[in-house]
């Protein structure tokens, strides 16, 4: 026998779970992902405080759409959530406790001091979304003079969002 | 008919066009998933495929477009990671050896049986006393069946290294084969 032939005679196969090349895949496009679209993180970013922050984002991604950034939660050493960020398009929010640094929630303080401007896709498919979710509409559904359709919700503690869509200009 | 694009044709695009690269993950993951088990054994494998395939496409600039095939590219990423498990590697190497004795014993009259009974283990034992380079490149060549290209390729090393390589790891089994060769060696 040859000594490479030896050395052959060692080589034995191992049996694998068939799920095994699907969780490999999942690390790739992972790091795929990351590649493609490499996070830039916005010179402004609005913070918008609530009194419960999980029922906040949970609202928020349901009625609005946004997705929660994971890598981005503040946990403190308790467990308690501290702060989160959503993103939107190519747009984020942080989602604060209520009276953090000074920023009062509408619940408690009962003023909207400032809204919220975002743009969508298909404002009619938002507005069906967002009234399903439960929000409260602050102003209907409409189109403007200046070329823009919009409505205006409020979330569940009362911060108010403005969503619109450009449309065409009647000639 | 067209044919697909090779290797290096989907790995260049994917530098510009990142998800190209699951193309080589569906091509071969399943080769070197096998690659990886055969060597540290399934849950090692399965825990090390993910991760090789991350490190080659953070790597895909490197890739040399001259090269017909990315297996010994992926191959060689993953004899890098498979050092940090050599423990396990050498344990599973000397089981087979065990394994395969028992069964060469097994099928032959005493004389016979009593050889296979200690060769094999001494064959496991020799290549786990190889340095770490004399080894890789003798089972990437005799388990993989990598040319000495690939086996080049795979170890980023001119060709004639890898022949003086397998040759001195081809010397060493081959003392254990010859009657008297364990002598000749303390002899040296």
């Amino acid at each position: 026998m040859r000594p490479v032939d030896l050395a052959r005679k060692l080589r034995r196969e191992a049996a694998f779970e068939p799920a095994a090349l699907e969780r490999g895949k999942a690390v790739l496009m992972a790091a795929i992902r990351q590649a493609s679209a490499p996070r830039r993180w916005p010179a402004i970013t609005p913070q918008v405080p609530y009194q419960d922050i999980p029922a906040a984002l949970a609202f928020l991604e349901r009625a609005f759409g946004f997705r929660e950034i994971p890598t981005a939660r503040f946990v403190s050493a308790g467990g308690e959530l501290l702060h989160a960020t959503v993103e939107f398009g190519n747009s984020l929010v942080g989602v604060g406790g209520q009276g953090h640094h000074g920023a009062i929630s509408p619940m408690s303080g009962g003023v909207e001091s400032q809204f919220i401007s975002v743009e969508v896709d298909d404002v009619d498919a938002h507005y069906r979304r967002a009234v399903a979710a439960g929000a409260r509409v602050a102003d209907e559904l409409r189109d403007h003079a200046w070329g823009e359709r919009t409505y205006w919700a409020l979330d569940l503690e009362g911060h108010r969002w403005r969503f619109g869509q450009p449309i065409r200009q009647h000639v | 008919m067209v044919s697909p694009p090779s290797d290096a044709a989907v790995i260049g695009l994917s530098v510009d066009e990142p998800e190209a690269f699951g193309v080589i993950y569906d091509r071969h993951a399943p080769t070197v998933l096998r690659f990886l088990g055969r060597r540290a054994g399934a849950d090692v494998a399965e825990g090390l495929l993910g991760d090789l395939f991350r490190i080659a496409f953070e790597r895909r600039k490197t890739f040399d477009p001259a090269r017909a095939s990315a297996i010994p590219w992926l191959y060689g990423i993953g004899s890098n990671l498979l050092m940090k498990h050599r423990r396990g590697e050498a344990r599973r190497l000397r089981a087979t050896a065990r394994m395969t004795a028992d069964e060469a014993s097994a099928k032959r009259a005493s004389t016979a049986a009593h050889d296979a009974r200690l060769l094999f283990p001494r064959v496991a034992d020799a290549i786990e006393a190889l340095p770490d380079s004399e080894r890789e490149a003798l089972l990437l060549f005799a388990w993989e069946d990598l040319s000495y290209q690939g086996v080049a390729e795979a170890l980023e090393l001119p060709i004639g290294t890898v022949r003086s390589r397998l040759n001195r790891a081809r010397a060493r089994l081959r003392e254990l084969l010859e009657p008297g060769g364990k002598k000749r060696e303390r002899a040296r």
